[in-house]
């Protein structure tokens, strides 16, 4: 085994194990510590694959708002009461297993559709140079071909983070007497 | 970016990453006594000046004391949390440190050694070379936030946690405002790169802007007199990145006994501490980086210093060597400079008000930070056309 290959395995495997404990944890803070350790290591994949620009991002912007994360769980959860605070009942339960089962099946289906919608690019803009080469073409790539899904994935952040603010605003949210 | 091509290089490069998280460690006991003495002298004292010579001393019997202290863990605490948190404390400082370039790289030629040939070699003086060193640094560094929510919230104390959250809210809400200031750097000198940024400011102050060309025989081709107000507002936020006064709010004695802190002691405590001065010395590194030429020396560009090292020494080896300790030695000078200041800085103003840390941050440094981003790329603009 190369040592790329252990690196990859090494990461693959604390990425996934971190990962699993997200959801596999009852206790919230521990799991917003998890999902920060996910981050680490994908940002470390990202390493290994040259992508040093998009790694220095996830672990400004991912490990940053982990952080946020973090804190909401400290402030607006009961800790005392975590385990009632995420299994309520079975209407929840289910609306919760219908909503991951739409999300998983989202990834699914965007994973086998991927051909229909994509072409293979050769000159990958993230691999071809070291630093500022990458950067640059990836910035210039973002703003004039992928222009569209940049603008929308910035609107979709906008409308997230006036839900955000609208359900922090209305009354009860996790602390419902 | 490997490790090197044969042992040799290996051994080295492994080395080098050994001797710069040990620089950085033993750095910190000579911090604490300049703070201690220079406080001193601020407050019109003497400091310790029992021990040893100058009180210098002082640094081996407190890390005796720090050492035999009894491990004590509270009752509330959780275990796993508690002493993780000193431990990942250390990490973020050390590997973000390790990639600031300290000096031109060392060229060894070809020499024999075991009777075998080895080289030719070229070692950086920086534990590692990653293309985008400003972004790698500045994700790093920005996890050393979780050490302080790990240790305020696994002490199972309010006053923990109390300290925990306001370091956290301030970290969020001032890296804005650092990430912000430094745009304009990096849009004027179009790279990531830290050397490469060093490099491009060597010389006398030296621009052309709108067809004319400006240059000035008196002042360096620093970056601070491009960037005079990005250089104000990074410093500034570093000083809330690593939680000195007068930002220190996450562990104001005043009204949170120690804040995060409180519950620590001995070895454990000297662990944040060498995390908090790991996060000096990176900022320290960073301003010399962007604002003051770096390892350069002023007037006398790497060139002009690399011929007259080859008159003055017999081997082209000798001559890197010769003009990576010159560097090195200008790089020092300058790091230790802003080190002075964050302590000069520590003893001279006053913490600030919870609220008005908040809007300092969000309403004053972020503001001017955005400001600074769009005149700059405005400039740029006017300047190529």
């Amino acid at each position: 085994m190369t040592a790329d290959a252990f690196l990859f395995w090494f990461l693959a495997i604390v990425t996934l194990v971190s990962g699993l404990s997200v959801i596999l944890n009852s206790n919230p803070i521990y799991s917003a510590l998890c999902l920060a350790m996910t981050m680490v290591g994908v940002s470390a994949l990202f390493v290994t694959l040259n992508a040093y620009f998009i790694a220095g991002v996830q672990l400004i912007v991912y490990a940053g708002a982990v952080m946020v994360l973090f804190v909401m769980v400290i402030m607006l959860f009961d800790l005392k009461k975590d385990l009632q605070t995420f299994a309520r009942g079975m209407f929840t339960g289910g609306v919760k297993l219908a909503s991951v089962g739409l999300i998983a099946g989202l990834v699914v289906g965007a994973i086998k559709s991927a051909e229909l919608f994509t072409e293979k690019v050769a000159d990958n803009p993230v691999t071809t140079g070291n630093g500022m080469e990458s950067t640059k073409a990836l910035g210039q790539i973002l703003f004039t071909k992928y222009i569209f899904g940049f603008e929308a994935l910035g609107v979709l952040l906008l409308v997230i983070a006036v839900g955000a603010v609208a359900l922090a605003r209305s009354k009860g949210g996790t602390h419902e007497q | 970016m490997g490790m090197g091509k044969d042992i040799f290089e290996i051994t080295v490069n492994g080395l080098k990453l050994v001797v710069i998280f040990l620089m950085m460690v033993q750095a910190v006991p000579i911090l604490v006594w300049l703070e201690r003495r220079g406080s001193a002298f601020i407050q019109n004292r003497l400091g310790p000046n029992r021990v040893g010579p100058l009180g210098l001393m002082q640094l081996l019997a407190d890390a005796v004391k720090f050492l035999t202290k009894e491990n004590f863990v509270p009752d509330t605490a959780k275990p796993l949390l508690y002493y993780a948190a000193p431990v990942f404390a250390l990490i973020p400082g050390a590997v973000a440190f390790s990639a600031i370039p300290m000096s031109t790289p060392i060229q060894i030629g070809v020499f024999e050694m075991f009777g075998q040939s080895w080289g030719p070699y070229t070692f950086l003086v920086q534990g590692y070379d990653i293309g985008v060193g400003i972004v790698f640094i500045l994700g790093v560094s920005s996890l050393a936030a979780y050490t302080l929510l790990m240790a305020g919230w696994g002490s199972g104390n309010k006053y923990s946690l109390m300290g925990a959250l306001r370091a956290s809210a301030q970290t969020i809400s001032y890296e804005l405002a650092l990430g912000l200031s430094i745009v304009g750097v990096i849009m004027m000198y179009g790279t990531f790169n830290l050397t490469d940024m060093t490099m491009m400011q060597q010389g006398p102050l030296n621009f052309s802007f709108m067809g004319y060309t400006v240059s000035s025989p008196y002042l360096p081709n620093w970056g601070i007199f491009f960037q005079p107000l990005a250089a104000l507002l990074f410093f500034t936020t570093t000083f809330a990145e690593s939680n000195r006064l007068p930002f220190d709010l996450a562990e104001g004695e005043s009204e949170l006994v120690a804040g995060f802190h409180t519950e620590y002691g001995g070895f454990k405590f000297n662990m944040f501490f060498i995390g908090e001065y790991g996060h000096m010395m990176i900022a320290s590194g960073l301003m010399a980086l962007f604002f003051f030429g770096g390892f350069g020396i002023p007037f006398v560009s790497v060139v002009e210093l690399q011929e007259w090292a080859a008159g003055v020494t017999a081997t082209a080896t000798g001559a890197s060597a010769l003009v990576a300790g010159l560097h090195f030695l200008s790089f020092m000078v300058k790091f230790s400079f802003f080190l002075w200041v964050f302590i000069w800085v520590r003893w001279t103003l006053p913490r600030f008000r919870y609220d008005q840390l908040m809007d300092f941050g969000w309403k004053t440094l972020l503001p001017w930070a955005l400001a600074n981003t769009i005149l700059t790329a405005f400039i740029i603009y006017a300047a190529s056309l």
